[in-house]
Order: C-alpha cells, then sequence, then structure tokens
C-alpha cells in the first residue's frame, strides 16, 4: 500500500519550504500596547545581519489591509498592540536572526490603551487610527468604528410594540487562538523584479492583489506558491508574513523565510473577542415578532476582515427564524488587542451563541418547549429572511428533528441543549477551474483551492472524474501556483467544494466542448472513457486521451449578492449553511465541571463527494465546537496575552472528546461545505444544555469556575 | 557537538549545540516528521521513540540523547501495521501530528497488543491534533491492533 | 553566542563539586524536561549543564522498612514498576501515573520533580502527606530534609548551591492513602487542586491517625493537622468530613491562574477535602 506522505512524514509544509543560500526572519516586535516609537536604532546589528526598518519600506503604500488598509510592514509613529512589528531582521541561522533582535534598541513612549470594544466606541477612549482612508463600502459611524453593518427589516425596533412578552440579555464571547499545529511560515524572494512567495496561505489571489497594491507593482509581478499547511482555520489568511519577507528578501536580494513561534501565533490574529446585547420579543403562542441585536466586534489594533466578520456575525444572530421585525447594528472597533481576522465559524461561532441562548431564555420565558418554539418560527422554503432574500433548499427544521431525536428529546428534556443555525457562505465570490489534458493522457486539474488539511485534491479529483465520465485515477491536481491556476475568491466560508463542484462542471462542460471541435463533432456525440475519447457510432475515430494533449477546458462559477451596509438588505449569501446540534451534560453542581455524556450534529451536506474527508471535517468541527464551548479563550491583561501557550490555553484532547454522533444530510444536486458546520452550534447546544441542568451561562468558554458561578 | 545515535536502526551523527534540542538535531539531519508545535512537550508533534518509548524530543537537550536508539516515521516501511492501518482509516487531515500519533500508537501495541477502547485513548491523550481526526486515529490503532494479531 | 559547556560527571562526588564550583552558572539536567522548557525557550542561558544520566547508584527503587527511590528515576518506572505497586506503597506508583503524558514521564524524574518544586505538580502533595523525606549530599556529608520542608515555595527549595538531591525516602504509609486531582479544564491539564490523605482506621473504623495535604493551590502543599485532629478517635462522618473540609477551605492560602481563581479555589478545597474523607465513613 503506499502510504501518504502525511503518514510517512515526507509532506513539506510553508515551514519545510528551503531554498539554498536563504536567510531567516525574526521580527521585533512592541512589548507595549499603545505607544508612540520615539527611535528605533539597528546600528549595534552585525553588518552580516539585515535589518527592516520603517526607512526600507518609505517607497512602498504605507499601509496594507484586505478590507481597510490600516497596517503598516513594520511601525511608523505608533505601535497598537502587543507583539505589534516594529523591525525585522534576516540573518543565515535563526539563532543569529534572534541574536540580532536584541541588538535592535527602540524607545517607546507609552500612551493609554483600550481593551474592550464597547469602551472603545466612547469619547475618553483613546482614538486609534486617525485620519485613516475607509474605504466607501464602510461605514465608519463612531469612535473607534471602522466598520457598522446595520439592518432594518418590517418595522424595526417599533415592532417589539406588537409583542406580548420582551426579553433582554447580553453575552460574550472571548476571543481564541487558532492554534494550527503548523505555525504561520512564509518564504520569498524576487527573481528579475519579479516577487515569489511560497507561503502557507487560504488566500493566494487577495495576497497576490494586496501584496502588488503595497509594493506598487503590478499582479502578474508576482507569483504565489501555495505550500500545504499544517493546519489553518482562517489563521494563515490575508496577509501575514508576506510583506515583511518579501521586504526583507528585496533588501537583502536573497530568499528569506520567516516561521512563527508558537508564542508569535497568539499576537498576529485571533478570533474576534465580542459582546451581545439581545431582544426577542414573542407572542405568548410562541410566534417571534421582533428581534434587536447590538454587536461589538472586537478587531484590534489592525480590521484585517473585521468588516466582514461583523457583518455576518451580525445576521447570524438573527438565526434561521421568521421574525418580522429585525434590527441590527454590528460594529467592529478597533482596540490595541492584537487583530482579530478570519476564524473557523467565522463570526457565527459568537453569534449563535448569542442568539440560541437567547431563544431558550425566551423558552423558559414562555414556558414552552425549545424544540417546539423553534420548530415554530423556523424559516422555510419560500420564506423571506431579514436580508429580504427568499430562502430556498431549506433544511432547518430537517436538521434540529435529527439532532433532538438524537438525544431523545421526546423522552424528557433534562440536562439536554439544542441549537440550530444558519451561516453564510462568502457572497459574492467566483470560482474559476482549468481541465487541461497532458502528454500521458491524465486530465490535469488546475485549481487555486488550498489544502489546510481538508485535502480538497480528492473532492476535487472525484468531481472530474464523475462530470468527464473518467475514473479519478487519471485525473491529477496541479500545483497551486498563481501562475498556472485560475483565479478563485479563496478557500475560506467552507465555499470550495460547493464553488468548485459547480466550477468543475462547467470546465468538464467546455473541455467536451473542445475536444468535439476537434473531432468536429457535436458535443453530445462523443463518448469519454478511460480508453480515450471516441464517437459515438463511428470506432475508427477514437482517440487516446494523449493525443488530445493540450485541450483545455474552463470554467467559472459566479454567486453574485452582497449586502446593502445601511439597511442589510440584499443577498447576504447565495448558498446558506444550514445545521443543528443537541447536547446532553452532566454538571457538578459543586465544582462546576461540565461532562457532555451526549452530542450530536445534523449537518446539511448535500451531495458527499469525499466520504471520508466529510465525516473527518464534521467530527474536527465537533471537536474544535467542544473546545470553544469548555476550555477555550485568551486571556488579555492590558493588552497582553497571559496564557499564550498550549498548557495554559488549552485545546480539547482525545480525552475531552465524548462519543459523539452526526448525521450528513444528503440529498440535492449541490454539494456542501462543511469545514466548519459543527462548531458554532455545538457551543451553542452544550450552553442550553448547562443552562437546562441549572446553570445560566451567557458568556464563553464555559469554564468550571463560570458555571458554578 | 557530535551526537552519535541510531535512528531507524542507523548510526548518525547529529549536529548540534549543547543548549539546541534532540528535535532541532533530528530537523537539521532532514528528519523532518519531527515537529515543532507547543515547544513544551505538551503537543506530542515532536515526539520519538528512543528505545521504544515515546519521548518530547523538544524537551531533550541534544547532548543527553548520546548514544540513543531513536525512531521515527522516517524509518516505518509500507507494509507496517500502524502506517497502514492510518492510511486504510484516513486517520489523519493536514498530518502534521500523524507522525506523532503513528509513533505513540506503535509504542502503545508493542506494550500492550490488545488495548481497551479506554486504553487506547489514555495513550492517545497525550497527543494533540488540532483538525480533530481523534474518532479516526482511536479506529485506526484498533485496525492496527487486529491486524497486527492476525 | 558561545554555547555552554556540557558537562556529564561519571559518579555523585564529581557532581558535587561540579556544582559547588560552577555555582549558579550551572544548570542540573536530571531527566531534563524543565530544562528542555527553559533552555528552548530562551528563559535561561546557563554557562554549563551538569548532565547526571552517568552518575552510577541513583536510579535504584529499593523496599525495606522504607520505600527509597533515586532521584535519576523516572516517573514512568515509579508507576510500572511492580514491586512499588504490589507494596505497601502503591499509592506512591498511582499517583506518578497521574503527572502529565506518557511522554513527559517516561522523561521526569523524581528528583527533577522535587527540585522544580512546579506548585502546579501532582507528587509533592502526597509525599508531604507521608511524611517523605529527600537525602541530599554535599562535598561535606549528607542530610535528609522532609519534603515538606524541602520545598519552600513555587521553584524554590531548601537545596543548597553544592547539593545535589540524590534520593527520596518514603517511610511506611497508614493504610488508607488516596490522591486526588482535580482539574478545571481538559484532561491533559494540571492539578487546579490535589488533595491527599492518609489515614489509619482502627478495629472499629475509628480515626487513628489522618493527614490532609492540600497541593496546586499556592507554591507549596500545606496542611492543618489540627483540623485533622477533629477525626482523631471517632469514626469519620459526613459532618466530620465537611467540617475539616471547610476549615481547610477557610485556611488554605490560594492563588489564582489559568486552572481557576484563589476564591473558586477555596471553594473547591472545602468539595475537595469532604469529598476525599467521605470514603473513610464507609
Amino acid at each position: 500500500m503506499t502510504l501518504d506522505p502525511r503518514i510517512t512524514g515526507a509532506i513539506e509544509y510553508g515551514q519545510d519550504q528551503h531554498i539554498d543560500g536563504m536567510l531567516h526572519a525574526r521580527i521585533l516586535r512592541s512589548p507595549h500596547a499603545h505607544a508612540i516609537v520615539l527611535s528605533v536604532n539597528t546600528a549595534g546589528v552585525p553588518s552580516d545581519v539585515v535589518t527592516l526598518t520603517r526607512d526600507d519600506v518609505v517607497d512602498l503604500e504605507p499601509l496594507y489591509g484586505p478590507m481597510v488598509k490600516d497596517q503598516p510592514v513594520v511601525a511608523g509613529d505608533r505601535v497598537l498592540h502587543v507583539g505589534d512589528a516594529v523591525a525585522a531582521v534576516a540573518a543565515r541561522t535563526p539563532r543569529e536572526a534572534e541574536e540580532a533582535l536584541e541588538l535592535i534598541e527602540v524607545e517607546y513612549e507609552e500612551l493609554p490603551g483600550v481593551f474592550d470594544p464597547v469602551e472603545a466606541t466612547s469619547d475618553s477612549a483613546p482614538l486609534l487610527h486617525e485620519g485613516l482612508e475607509i474605504p466607501a463600502e464602510y461605514r465608519p459611524d463612531g469612535r473607534n468604528v471602522c466598520h457598522r453593518f446595520r439592518l432594518k427589516s418590517g418595522l424595526g425596533n417599533d415592532g417589539f410594540a406588537g409583542a406580548e412578552v420582551v426579553i433582554e440579555e447580553s453575552f460574550a464571547i472571548a476571543g481564541a487562538a487558532h492554534n494550527p499545529m503548523e505555525p504561520h511560515a512564509t518564504l520569498a524572494y524576487w527573481e528579475e523584479g519579479r516577487l515569489h512567495l511560497i507561503t502557507g496561505t487560504q488566500t493566494p489571489f487577495n495576497t497576490r492583489r494586496d501584496m502588488a497594491a503595497l509594493f506598487r507593482i503590478p499582479e502578474e509581478m508576482i507569483r504565489v506558491v501555495v505550500a500545504p499547511m499544517g493546519g489553518s482555520f482562517g489563521a494563515k489568511t490575508f496577509m501575514r508574513l508576506e510583506p515583511i519577507t518579501a521586504a526583507l528578501a528585496r533588501k537583502a536580494q536573497r530568499p528569506v523565510r520567516a516561521v512563527l513561534t508558537r508564542a508569535e501565533e497568539f499576537i498576529t490574529v485571533n478570533r474576534h473577542p465580542a459582546q451581545f446585547r439581545i431582544r426577542l420579543g414573542a407572542n405568548r403562542d410562541g410566534t417571534f415578532v421582533a428581534k434587536s441585536v447590538d454587536a461589538w466586534w472586537d478587531t484590534g489594533a489592525y480590521a484585517d476582515c473585521g468588516p466582514s466578520v461583523c457583518t455576518k456575525g451580525g445576521y447570524a444572530a438573527i438565526g434561521p427564524y421568521r421574525i418580522p421585525n429585525v434590527t441590527v447594528d454590528s460594529r467592529c472597533v478597533y482596540t490595541n488587542l492584537p487583530p482579530a481576522g478570519a476564524f473557523r465559524g467565522y463570526a457565527a461561532t459568537q453569534g449563535v451563541w448569542a442568539s440560541e441562548r437567547m431563544t431558550d431564555l425566551m423558552a423558559d420565558r414562555l414556558g414552552i418547549d425549545p424544540l417546539e418554539l423553534r420548530l415554530k418560527n423556523l424559516l422555510q422554503d419560500g420564506d423571506r429572511f431579514a436580508t429580504g432574500e427568499v430562502m430556498h433548499d431549506v433544511r432547518f427544521a430537517e436538521c434540529l428533528r435529527n439532532a433532538a431525536d438524537a438525544v431523545e428529546w421526546g423522552e424528557g428534556r433534562k440536562n439536554k441543549g439544542l441549537a440550530v443555525m444558519l451561516k453564510g457562505m462568502q457572497t459574492p465570490s467566483r470560482t474559476g477551474v482549468a481541465l487541461e489534458i497532458d502528454a500521458g493522457g491524465h486530465v490535469v486539474l488546475r485549481s487555486a483551492t488550498t489544502d489546510m488539511g481538508q485535502r480538497p485534491e480528492i473532492a476535487q479529483r472525484n468531481l472530474a472524474a464523475h462530470a468527464l465520465g473518467l475514473s479519478p485515477d487519471l485525473i491529477v491536481v496541479g500545483p497551486n501556483d498563481t501562475d498556472l491556476v485560475p483565479f478563485d475568491t479563496r478557500t475560506t466560508s467552507s465555499r470550495s467544494t460547493f464553488m468548485m463542484s459547480n466550477a468543475i462542471r462547467a470546465a468538464a462542460h467546455d473541455l467536451r466542448q473542445k475536444i468535439a471541435e476537434r473531432f468536429e463533432v457535436a458535443p453530445e456525440d462523443l463518448v469519454l472513457s478511460d480508453e480515450g475519447v471516441g464517437v459515438a457510432g463511428s470506432p475508427d475515430l477514437s482517440r487516446p486521451l494523449a493525443e488530445l494533449a493540450g485541450v483545455r477546458g474552463d470554467g467559472t462559477f459566479v454567486t453574485p449578492g452582497g449586502l446593502d451596509p445601511d439597511t442589510g438588505q440584499g443577498i447576504a449569501s447565495s448558498h446558506w449553511h444550514q445545521a443543528a446540534a443537541s447536547a446532553e451534560v452532566n454538571v457538578d453542581a459543586e465544582t462546576g465541571v461540565t461532562t457532555i455524556t451526549r452530542l450530536h450534529t445534523a449537518v446539511y451536506a448535500g451531495n458527499v463527494v469525499d466520504r471520508a474527508g466529510a465525516e473527518l471535517q464534521n467530527e474536527g468541527s465537533t471537536i474544535f465546537g467542544i473546545g470553544s464551548a469548555l476550555y477555550e479563550g485568551i486571556v488579555f491583561e492590558a493588552g497582553q496575552v497571559t496564557n499564550g501557550n498550549l498548557s495554559d490555553y488549552e485545546i480539547p484532547s482525545t480525552l475531552d472528546v465524548p462519543d459523539f454522533t452526526y448525521e450528513l444530510l444528503e440529498g440535492g444536486e449541490h454539494s456542501h461545505g462543511l469545514g466548519e458546520m459543527a462548531v458554532p452550534v455545538v457551543p451553542a447546544a452544550i450552553g442550553n444544555a448547562v443552562a437546562a441542568a441549572g446553570h445560566p451561562v451567557r458568556n464563553l468558554p464555559m469554564s468550571a469556575e463560570s458555571v458554578l458561578g | 557537538m557530535k551526537i552519535q545515535v541510531r535512528v531507524n536502526q542507523r548510526p548518525v551523527e547529529l549536529q548540534a549545540r549543547t543548549d539546541e534540542t534532540l528535535l532541532t538535531a533530528l530537523r537539521r539531519a532532514d528528519f523532518r516528521s519531527v515537529r515543532l508545535t507547543c515547544g513544551i512537550g505538551v503537543c506530542g508533534a515532536c515526539t520519538v521513540l528512543i528505545d521504544g518509548e515515546p519521548i518530547s524530543s523538544c524537551l531533550v537537550l541534544a547532548p543527553a540523547a548520546s548514544g540513543a536508539d531513536i525512531t521515527t516515521t522516517e524509518g516505518f516501511d509500507e507494509d507496517d501495521p500502524v502506517a497502514t492501518a492510518f492510511q486504510e482509516v484516513s486517520a489523519f487531515q493536514c498530518g502534521y501530528c500523524t507522525p506523532g500519533f503513528v509513533l505513540t500508537a506503535r509504542a502503545l501495541l508493542t506494550e500492550n497488543p490488545q488495548p481497551s477502547d479506554d486504553e487506547i485513548r489514555h495513550a492517545l491523550a497525550g497527543n494533540l491534533c488540532r483538525c480533530g481526526s481523534y474518532v479516526k486515529i482511536a479506529e485506526a490503532v484498533r485496525l492496527a491492533a487486529e491486524s497486527m494479531r492476525s | 553566542m558561545e554555547e555552554p559547556d556540557w558537562h556529564a560527571p561519571a559518579t555523585v562526588e564529581e557532581a558535587i563539586a561540579l556544582k559547588a564550583r560552577l555555582g549558579d552558572g550551572a544548570t542540573v539536567v536530571a531527566g531534563g524536561t524543565f530544562t528542555g522548557i527553559l533552555v528552548a525557550n530562551g528563559l535561561i542561558r546557563p554557562q554549563a549543564f551538569i548532565h547526571l544520566a552517568r552518575v552510577p547508584g541513583l536510579d535504584r527503587i529499593e523496599i525495606g522498612d522504607e520505600l527509597r527511590v533515586g532521584a535519576m528515576v523516572t516517573h514512568r518506572r515509579v508507576e510500572r514498576s511492580n514491586e512499588i505497586r504490589e507494596s505497601p506503597w502503591a499509592c506512591i506508583a498511582e499517583c506518578f501515573a497521574q503527572v502529565a503524558s506518557p511522554r513527559i514521564r517516561n522523561q521526569a524524574t523524581v528528583g527533577g520533580v522535587l527540585c522544580d518544586a512546579d506548585y502546579a505538580s501532582d507528587p509533592p502533595t502526597l509525599l508531604v502527606a507521608l511524611g517523605a523525606r529527600v537525602r541530599l549530599k554535599s562535598p561535606s556529608g549528607e542530610r535528609e530534609v522532609l519534603v515538606a520542608d524541602f520545598i519552600k515555595d513555587h521553584y524554590e527549595t531548601a537545596l543548597q548551591m553544592d547539593e545535589l538531591l540524590v534520593e527520596l525516602v518514603v517511610p511506611k504509609p497508614p493504610r488508607l492513602v488516596t490522591y486526588l486531582k482535580f482539574r478545571s479544564r481538559s484532561s491533559e491539564d494540571r492539578p487546579c487542586v490535589g488533595v491527599a490523605v492518609a489515614a489509619d482506621l482502627d478495629g472499629d473504623g475509628r480515626c487513628r491517625t489522618l493527614r490532609v495535604v492540600v497541593g496546586a493551590v499556592s507554591g507549596r502543599p500545606q496542611e492543618f493537622p489540627d483540623a485533622c485532629a477533629l477525626a482523631v478517635g471517632q469514626r469519620m462522618s459526613v459532618d466530620v468530613a465537611t467540617e475539616i473540609g471547610r476549615r481547610y477551605a477557610e485556611r488554605s492560602s490560594t492563588l489564582s491562574d489559568v486552572r481557576g481563581s484563589a476564591a473558586y479555589r477555596s471553594r473547591l478545597i472545602a468539595v475537595l477535602v469532604r469529598r476525599s474523607l467521605e470514603p473513610l465513613a464507609a
């Protein structure tokens, strides 16, 4: 049996990429959360070590960012978070680089910092990005607010007047650290004016575009080669190490590789801490009448993709319910914490927690079974969501019933909890795929979908094989190199399988078309098989695939949409992720320790094209959710991370995971992404179970101490 | 400093400073299956077997490993029952933690050829997998135990 | 920067002499788990290492009137020792088995865990309850110190600059010994609270002796003999167990860390001491 290189350890991740003569980079970071940088003196650094300070990047754009350009390559006048890059070095060995850092002298003048997103919007909070240019599509309404997503449907808040019962509650969700097992890693080199980045990234084309803007060169002058990642979960998105390594490589005129330490992983990009204030109005019979969601997302010192997180989290907190009058006011706020960005579950973890705990609070208030209350209000096919879009292919109720049955909800609901969610998928977005026959008679699939552990090549090969009528063994996935692959928005949001399946179908169709042209027949008359290409009714016209080398089909799939930032109306998601979870717990009332005795997720998977992969993704998401539910929260003290290692910040181990079950709801023509679905519903279901056990929880994580109260 | 060890039954001379770890020394010698994640011995990505016992190579100062008999997954052949079980069950996602789990499983099954589900869980508990492949990893260990019995 | 010197002494005397000569510029490496973390993460930069692996005689396990365990014996050897498990000292094997993970236990030593004196540890709590001692050797001779006195605070021991810990000595335990490791988070977590109970009951189930030690809540293990005295001479009951727990909670100094706040620990002490004593009522 051929062993996968991941088993033998032969696979080369971002951190293993190597070019002879490359230098090793290390970053000098601010120890202060907010300070003026008075001076940076690199005179003490040995001459054979390359240094990078703001003087070395004056010819670049001053700031970069995937949505708001607010981040410098290295700090200019100010540092805005503990860990902010102040300077960098590249040396022959990592040790020499580390030693060189200690020889750089920096003078700071400390400034007061702000570490809470609600506080940051108050008049007395320090202003963190004065005079920043914010693109027209965002709404920087408020002090330190870089974007504010608002939604109003029906009568908005006036709708509460029509509700017989109104309740209000606050929720808080701690920041979390992705903690991929492999840290961030990037290798950069320049060759004849072209920048080559060999990097662990989920977003090759975003990176190419944004680096081109930063370095003021055409996109064609940048090549991004995606290295397989030892996990990412959203951490390795947009520009991370690429600007600094590229700038160092440019100065050094040699390749430069940067690999982060585990401590640095906690101050580079994290999950948004969030606070919610939710009001829910219903009639006594359980019909939802009005809901208002106020949210504050702590995006830290730099916005990264915060504007999109605050939008998605804003509508995720509405929930998959029919509510005629909805108001959302979701703020993405700058503070002096490390930046927050994409994180598995993408704002739904926070939004679904708040929303589903609220649903149970209403159930308690009304004296209605939490399952019945949800079923009564769940969106159905043809209903409009609060954004105005019409829902189709709706399976919320099915997911929820499946989850409820799994814990025998009908037998009694003591110590049990449910949750159901809708999560958006990046919209608008575009995916291109090419299928090209090579001289060996294989079909080479070219796609920018990145591998962070979900091994997309399996699904890709199965999809292409199915679309072409060939065996998957004939499909080869080509290298993920922006010089070779068509544009794809990015591998995030659990969008790839869905988007690729459509793009591959289109590419296959185009390939058949092109082959048919070669044969001068109609595409319907072509017979494609592992033996080659034939024409129906003309056996003498058969040719082996190899003779068609170079023939290539291209396919693109686009999902249009987007939301008006002021009204929240439009298309939030071309395709919705739908899932539910149920949990049963045992809470030790004297210690607050929660033991999960049953856990089930029901996820709408659609057409499953990689069975083992689907299972692994859902199992992995479930386990990830357990971590968010019970253990994970970054502890900040005046902007310092105080638990930045894997002993103080714990992720689930085998013994923390109960025997859990799940159902992948199949059917329909589409393949749905499974990379994240269980992540938001698991903590919410566990939280509702803990509350049902007599411990009304409002915040994540549900540490033993917080449950005890 | 030059440190003489055996890796996968072959003599290897490692190069390392006295204050470098066995992990650093092994990776320098191109044993890339051994990896750094936590750097404090809790995650198991740096697991090697020394005399058949799992050890966190990130905690061993290189000179202390002098004379050690080290096993890494580079030494596993294609028929290895533990490795093939992982392959069959697809007991991995990104693969970064996988060699550590494979070695831990090998050590478990050498000491205890018929582990109960509970014993398997306890043996695997010290290896972290952020992708969350624990369910299939435990399956792989059961499958390996079965195939080693027959 | 220059790399530290690596010394691998071949005798205890050589090791002690080196330690005395090099002073605090040298770091002793036993199993190396703690040293490994400190060095690899740049927290210490010693001028020299003194590795004890070649020193003979530090890896003995001897059972007689007392249990003697050499400083270089690994946690794993203690855990797996049939000799210990079949002896009155079986509780020691069970306690060492609970430390960290198999990898750590394969490497970390009995001497190391005591010299590190990390507050979030399991063995010291039980060893204090059993009246264990450490044997220390120096150029001028040797002395024995109770573990309770040896561990002064987090990362602080009574070990002198010219001393080496060579052996752990544990008197014969009373018949009923338990160690409870309470974790507030993951199953892989360090202890949030550790409770060791060592008791002797007479023929009628009355407590003859009782020691309760609470660990991992403060810089060093703590015990309150006068609180335990409540139980002596009578049968344990839920009421007595509860009262002892309450007194321990009131009097134990507690700290806050990622595993719980000081106040949380105080609450837990009352509960966990009671839970540890309740089985004695049966």
